[in-house]
């Protein structure tokens, strides 16, 4: 066999360039991502106190304060958006994969619910605005709730759908010969089959929205002092990391970081279990 | 393994049975008499429609648009294709196993309690022993008897594919359609279920789709060769592989194509 050298030395060399390329690209990638992060815990950790807990938001120039009531605000928006989207999407993704899977409807909405996961979340900020304003109601841990629960609803949507229509078929045509119903089929079988990923899906939908902002700056707006009442205006923790970074205040911004620290905390602890339900359920399939 | 003294007791028949994917036409006019408590193999290359004729006897086909069959499947004399025979009721008495073990996602009893409290509601003991009966029949229950409350999912290809026999027969349904049970296992898992099948016959009426020859030959007591849609020639098993007496069931079966 003839063997073309110039060839492989000119294959070796562009081999080596792209490697090298890629190498320096994923370098720069995981720099800033690591610098992010470890000047968020290093500034974070530093303001950490059982105060952040307990004591709601200080004036500027105080000492001693805390995020309180964000964190409430915070956890109750997130809850009500999780506790009426979730289902809502399972719902709607059940339909889409299962009943709708083949006709025009379904691929309609399948477009119209991508749009909406895509759609910048301010703009959904300001439709639960006007439309809380249209009804008479103003800023409000309700409205806040709402515009979070839009963007709940496409992920879980989406991820229901496409978990559902992962499930080999199979499965499905077994489960109707034994002469059990769609509906128990789907909702049965079907949804505890793709279970796993229907809760990873609702699960990155709670960390997206729990550092969503826009949708809650002119929704919920902010509130300095503890509320557990959501026809009030609302603190949540992404809103006052904004508060308080902004202003000069040597304390706020320590607060800033604090918050920032719990709630980049929060994202990562939220990711790594949905991966570890994913796994371990990959797992015990294989 | 044909019982002499059996008269001719037709469970399933196929009158004039057409079936169209959309515009494909991929049964014409089947005629087939499938009888008691026997087995009958269907066999022939792929694509012949076996799997297809297979799938009407249950209608599972309905669960996919642009899939309709014409003529008549009869089942004790009664038309399973007419509107008004509740698919439930034909489900539930013509129970299927699949090419690839499917095992629901749920325990081991789960797995077979669960279409048993679907048709009937059983008290909790009666239940248990429903399960431990079905399991019994398939041939499992020493396998599972100590780990009932496990996944499904923990269990051997074989013993999911038995599994999924178990399921089906709870249901105490009177006839089994087999679509290819043994393609996804190796061949101790395969003959088992080849013994379960010819313990079965003795209280189902059996229908196998097979592509291994052997298996046909080995477990069923009427093969039917199909090819294009066509059903070439049906018979006894010993008669269809001993002296079939058409030209391309004899080219199949001696593996000059296929």
């Amino acid at each position: 066999m003839n063997v073309n050298y110039g060839l492989i030395k000119r294959r070796q060399f562009v081999n080596g360039a792209a490697i090298a390329l890629s190498s320096v690209a994923t370098a720069v990638g995981l720099f800033f991502l690591f610098w992010i992060l470890y000047t968020t815990f290093t500034r974070g950790i530093d303001a950490l106190s059982w105060n952040l807990f307990t004591m709601v938001t200080p004036p500027a120039g105080a000492t001693e304060g805390g995020i309180a009531n964000a964190l409430v605000g915070s956890l109750m928006m997130c809850g009500l958006a999780l506790l009426v989207g979730a289902p809502s999407g399972i719902a709607a993704g059940i339909y889409l994969a299962e009943y709708a899977k083949l006709g025009k409807a379904g691929s309609v909405i399948r477009f119209v619910n991508d749009i909406l996961l895509s759609a910048p979340s301010i703009v959904l900020g300001l439709f639960a605005f006007s439309l809380v304003t249209a009804l008479g109601g103003g800023f409000s841990g309700w409205a806040g709730a709402f515009a979070l629960m839009m963007i709940v609803l496409p992920v879980v949507v989406r991820t229901t759908d496409e978990m559902m229509r992962l499930q080999p078929k199979q499965l499905r045509e077994a489960s109707l010969s034994l002469g059990i119903p769609l509906w128990k089929v789907n909702t049965q079988i079907l949804l505890r089959a793709a279970l796993p990923g229907v809760t990873t899906g609702v699960l990155l939908a709670l960390a997206r929205i729990s550092g969503e902002t826009a949708p809650l700056l002119f929704t919920a707006l902010g509130n300095s002092f503890f509320t557990l009442n959501m026809g009030e205006a609302m603190e949540s923790v992404p809103t006052s990391i904004a508060k308080l970074a902004m202003n000069p205040d040597e304390f706020w911004n320590k607060l800033a970081w604090a918050a920032a620290f719990l709630m980049t905390s929060f994202v990562l602890l939220i990711s790594v279990l949905a991966r570890i339900i994913l796994r371990t359920n990959r797992a015990a399939n294989d | 393994m044909i019982d002499t003294n059996q008269p001719d007791n037709f469970k399933v028949q196929a009158k004039n049975l057409d079936f169209f994917y959309g515009d494909f036409r991929a049964l014409k006019s089947i005629n087939l008499d499938v009888r008691e408590r026997q087995v009958t193999a269907l066999i022939g290359p792929s694509g012949c429609g076996k799997s297809t004729l297979l799938r009407v006897f249950n209608r599972i086909y309905e669960i996919y648009p642009g899939q309709r069959a014409t003529g008549s499947v009869l089942l004790d004399g009664s038309n399973v294709l007419a509107n008004t025979y509740s698919l439930n009721a034909l489900r539930s008495k013509v129970g299927m196993v699949f090419q690839k073990p499917v095992p629901f996602p749920m325990s081991i009893f789960q797995n077979i309690a669960y279409g048993i409290s679907h048709f009937e509601k059983l008290k909790a003991a009666d239940l248990a022993l429903r399960v431990e009966q079905a399991l019994k029949q398939a041939a499992l229950w020493d396998e599972v008897k100590d780990k009932l409350k496990q996944s499904a999912n923990s269990l051997s290809g074989g013993q999911q594919q038995r599994l999924c026999i178990a399921r089906a027969i709870a249901l105490q349904p009177e006839v089994l359609l087999f679509d290819e049970p043994t393609s996804a296992l190796d061949p101790i898992a395969t003959s088992k279920i080849e013994q379960l099948i010819a313990e079965l016959r003795r209280d189902f009426t059996i229908l196998i789709v097979t592509h291994n020859m052997q298996q046909a030959a080995r477990c069923s007591d009427y093969t039917a060769f199909m090819y294009l849609g066509d059903l070439i020639e049906f018979g006894k098993t010993d008669k269809i592989f001993t002296k079939p007496t058409n030209k391309q069931t004899e080219d199949y079966i001696t593996g000059r194509f296929g």
